[in-house]
């Protein structure tokens, strides 16, 4: 009782029908004449035979109603596969059930983010953000068409036209057209309609933004039938399982592996620049072949040297060194004079260690190359399918058009597949490449974590300079950390003028009214394997500025609530944002046994602040959360039970990795190895958590990651607050706890 | 060969009798609703029922089962309206989705022998599965949800 071959876990976009090599592929069509939502016996109409319009890239209207959607991005459970249709569909107003969603599987820049040098490239909560205007004119142009052909056909002004979900309607005469009877007779003129601003709904106005329309989603993560990258099964495929070289940029020299070949259903054992592949029928048979290898590596890599806390103690002294200068990453008045002529200088230095991404789904691929090695057809769980796609080309030294990328539903993704460098797919290709035929490759969770791609580790130095009045004049925020872009994709950074947001973004505290500033970017060796992670670099700077801030009030003997509100006294939205977590936590109330911390951290053009209320176990230094606020304004909510649900999961993933999540590196080799020895954080484990996503007449920003910012600071400030002592080095371990307080 | 029932129907399956029952339903029976996370029954994602109670799959070898009744996210009901699936749709449990069949299939387990559970012997019971994207308000809603419908 087999099931079905795999296509993709979305309906593929027609152009990778044109695209494809595979032809595995089916294109949505339409099917004919359907007439909807007439009321009145129109005279037969002028049918063109044409069964469906595409007035722009982003959107196809059929002739039998149907609209479907371009989707730009991917699917890892923030929602966008449903709010970024919506956003075309209300602006055209089009009947909802009657959108189809088709994800772009093709590089093309046109679909691209513009914040991502117009790749397909779904991070760093910038995908409503980047896609909100585009998506509304193209949806406003195909209603405008819409609406001039059926003024032409009805021969009236088109000012006396109006739309219903799918139709047009005369209500003068009461006469009604459904779209697809409008695409019926419609032929697109040569210059579509233009858009300007005011025919734009304003915010408020809209029929299914701001409204809770169901995810889409939803159901297919319910029963099962979601597809991700790991579910895929192509016809003729076998399996493979890579031992993986324990240090970066080591490489096998000699392969024991008649062991391995001895184990029923291994095929062939293939050697990586990376590892050894063991290929078999099955997954287990493949696995079993892999513990049976014997191989010795290669000793030469400089990784070997790496160690996280004496690297860290690295970092931190070229953090603390002001003669080592850095990259700005913002930079405002006079901050040397400014410190210059303080009247006191208050300093404080933090840590970060790498984090890992913990997502569910290990890292997986499927691909089959063809026989020249030229072009391949690959299945993967990626956030990005322009540098799936251009990766998987530049590896086989081929053209991007003859990659054909099946998209499938992510099972996290939190910035681990964002990488230019997929190595996964490139497992996949080169054991495909070798055996001819298509090879499934899946990580265990042990090589997900050792070859982990991890959050940098980072040193950060804050300075403040007071004047005499004991007024903050000066901030000067040091980050000294590697160039990650660098490693995650070398052409963005070549383009990037020494600008690393993956390492920066946070750092810029522009909440607060300083009138000196430098933030800047000291870079140092990298240690690990780094990417994007979860709240990017805010999950640290963050961490930093806000217990840095939190210090200060101390040292100014203000509240720290008191302080912030002085500090932003001329910015509204970061104000309502501390007036209303401080009302849900109830600030102001003494607690008895227990202690509130406050970070105003919001990412990016998000703002957002939170409030941990904790206790502390003094003999062990645990830290038990109790209660946890969040509030965030990411301008018009598009989506207000779905963001409140993103805020949820920031905060359960933000103290979980604030409080335990540890990654250690030694030799070069990563030090954990599951959840077992990496937990994250379980259900019995979460504290009341109650968040509001307050919606504003602000453009929609990003929200499936501003948490991250606040919940390391607000729980070390609630340390802080219970004990007395300061928490400068993320995660929050209780030996670190305990060490603090008897510091 | 390994003979069981699976979500109803007898199957067959020719597999070293150590393979774990995960791989068997994922990859040779191809019902990939149930997911890979750890492969040593830390977090959940492989959980399935077998003769009723929810177990890792990765962690039973395919020896173990025989004869016996596995049910899988795919028959949990006919037609993905049991009363948690329908639940986990209106509360909009899912994010990721990854981990999902395997707090069905373990809440499932749940009120088959509690139907009215308190928020603590959902907690109690559902804290064997992880997940990352954080739904866990939400699955104890969803729980609840279905607890006052059965």
């Amino acid at each position: 009782m087999n099931r079905k071959d795999s296509t993709s876990a979305f309906s593929p976009n027609r152009r990778e029908f044109l695209h494809g090599v595979g032809g595995l592929t089916l294109v949505i069509g339409s099917s004919g004449l359907i007439g909807a939502c007439t009321t009145e016996q129109p005279p037969p109409l002028p049918a063109t035979g044409s069964t469906e319009i595409t007035p722009n890239i982003w959107v196809t209207l059929g002739a039998d109603d149907t609209v479907t959607v371009q989707f730009p991005a991917t699917e890892m459970g923030q929602g966008s596969s449903t709010a970024l249709p919506l956003i075309l569909a209300d602006e055209l107003d089009a009947d909802w059930d009657k959108v189809k969603i088709e994800t772009v599987a093709f590089h093309d820049e046109a679909y691209g983010n513009p914040f991502f040098q117009n790749m397909l490239y779904t991070a760093g909560s910038l995908t409503v953000q980047a896609y909100f205007d585009p998506l509304r004119r193209a949806g406003a142009q195909a209603r405008k068409l819409l609406l001039q052909s059926a003024a032409a056909y009805w021969d009236v002004p088109v000012e006396e036209l109006m739309t219903e979900p799918s139709v047009v309607v005369h209500p003068a005469s009461g006469r009604r057209l459904g779209y697809g009877e409008i695409v019926a007779f419609t032929e697109l003129p040569e210059t579509l309609p233009e858009v300007s601003d005011d025919e734009l709904k304003p915010f408020g106005s809209h029929r299914y933004l701001g409204r809770d329309m169901p995810r889409r989603d939803m159901l297919a993560k319910s029963d099962g039938s979601a597809e991700f990258g790991i579910d895929v099964h192509v016809p003729d495929m076998v399996y493979a399982s890579v031992l993986r070289a324990p240090v970066e940029d080591e490489e096998p020299i000699s392969i024991d592996d008649a062991a391995a070949r001895a184990v029923d259903g291994v095929t062939d054992v293939v050697a990586l620049p990376w590892g050894v592949a063991v290929v078999a029928d099955t997954y287990e048979a493949s696995k079993w072949g892999k513990e049976a290898l014997d191989v010795t590596w290669s000793e030469s890599s400089r990784f070997r040297e790496a160690n996280s806390a004496t690297d860290l103690d690295t970092y931190v002294g070229q953090a603390e060194d002001l003669a080592q200068t850095g990259t700005a990453w913002r930079a405002a008045g006079e901050l040397d004079a400014a410190m210059e002529g303080a009247a006191e200088i208050i300093e404080a230095t933090y840590r970060s260690d790498p984090a890992y991404h913990a997502q569910m789904e290990p890292m997986n691929a499927t691909a089959h190359v063809t026989e020249d090695g030229k072009a391949a057809e690959i299945w993967v769980s990626t956030q990005t399918q322009s540098l799936s796609i251009l990766g998987a080309a530049e590896f086989l030294e081929t053209t991007p058009d003859r990659i054909t990328l099946h998209p499938m539903y992510i099972g996290g993704g939190f910035g681990r597949r964002t990488l230019r460098r997929q190595r996964y797919v490139e497992d996949a290709l080169l054991v495909s490449k070798a055996v001819g035929r298509p090879v499934k490759v899946i990580w265990t969770r042990e090589d997900d974590v050792k070859d982990g791609t991890f959050r940098n580790a980072a040193a950060q130095c804050l300075r403040a300079g007071f004047d005499g009045d004991g007024k903050l004049v000066g901030w000067h925020h040091r980050v000294a950390a590697p160039k990650v872009l660098e490693y995650m994709n070398p052409p963005r950074w070549e383009v990037s003028a020494g600008r690393d947001v993956i390492a920066m973004l946070g750092s810029e505290s522009s909440r607060y009214d300083i009138p000196n500033f430098r933030a800047e970017h000291i870079l140092t060796e990298r240690c690990s394997r780094v990417c994007a992670w979860r709240g990017v670099a805010t999950s640290y700077t963050k961490f930093a500025a806000e217990s840095f801030v939190d210090e200060l009030a101390a040292a100014r003997n203000i509240d720290p609530l008191e302080y912030r509100m002085q500090l932003c006294h001329n910015n509204p939205r970061a104000l309502t944002v501390l007036e209303t977590v401080a009302e849900m936590a109830d600030w102001s109330r003494p607690r008895e046994g227990t202690a509130l911390g406050l970070a105003l951290a919001g990412y990016s053009s998000t703002f957002a602040g939170g409030i941990a209320e904790i206790s502390v176990d003094e003999s062990s230094g645990v830290i038990d959360v109790h209660n946890f606020w969040l509030v965030a304004d990411a301008g018009y909510l598009l989506q207000p039970s779905n963001s409140e649900a993103q805020l949820e999961g920031n905060v359960v993933f933000g103290i979980s990795s604030a409080l335990s999540e540890q990654i250690d590196i030694a030799g070069g080799q990563v030090q954990q190895n599951n959840y077992y020895d990496h937990p994250v954080m379980r259900m019995h484990e979460m504290p009341n958590i109650e968040v509001r996503a307050i919606s504003t007449d602000n453009p929609p920003t990003g929200i499936g990651e501003v948490g991250l910012s606040s919940t390391a600071a607000a729980l070390a400030n609630a340390v802080f607050a219970a004990t007395g002592a300061r928490v400068r080095h993320i995660p929050l371990t209780p030996q670190r706890v305990l060490a603090a307080m008897q510091a | 060969m390994a003979s069981f029932s699976l979500n109803g129907q007898a199957v067959e399956v020719d597999a070293d009798p150590r393979t774990p029952l995960l791989w068997v339903i994922r990859e040779h029976l191809r019902y990939t609703g149930t997911k890979f996370g750890c492969g040593v029954g830390q977090c959940g994602a492989c959980t399935v029922h077998i003769d009723g109670a929810s177990t890792y799959s990765c962690l039973t070898p395919v020896s173990a089962i025989e004869g016996r009744e596995i049910t899988t996210i795919e028959g949990l009901s006919p037609d993905s309206d049991h009363p948690l699936q329908r639940a986990w749709v209106e509360e909009e449990v899912p994010q990721c989705g990854y981990c999902q069949s395997g707090q069905i299939m373990r809440a499932a387990d749940l009120l088959a022998t509690n139907p009215s559970p308190t928020r603590e012997e959902i907690v109690t019971h559902m804290s064997t599965i992880l997940c990352r994207c954080g739904t866990y308000n939400r699955i104890i809603r969803a729980i609840e949800r279905a607890a006052e419908e059965v």
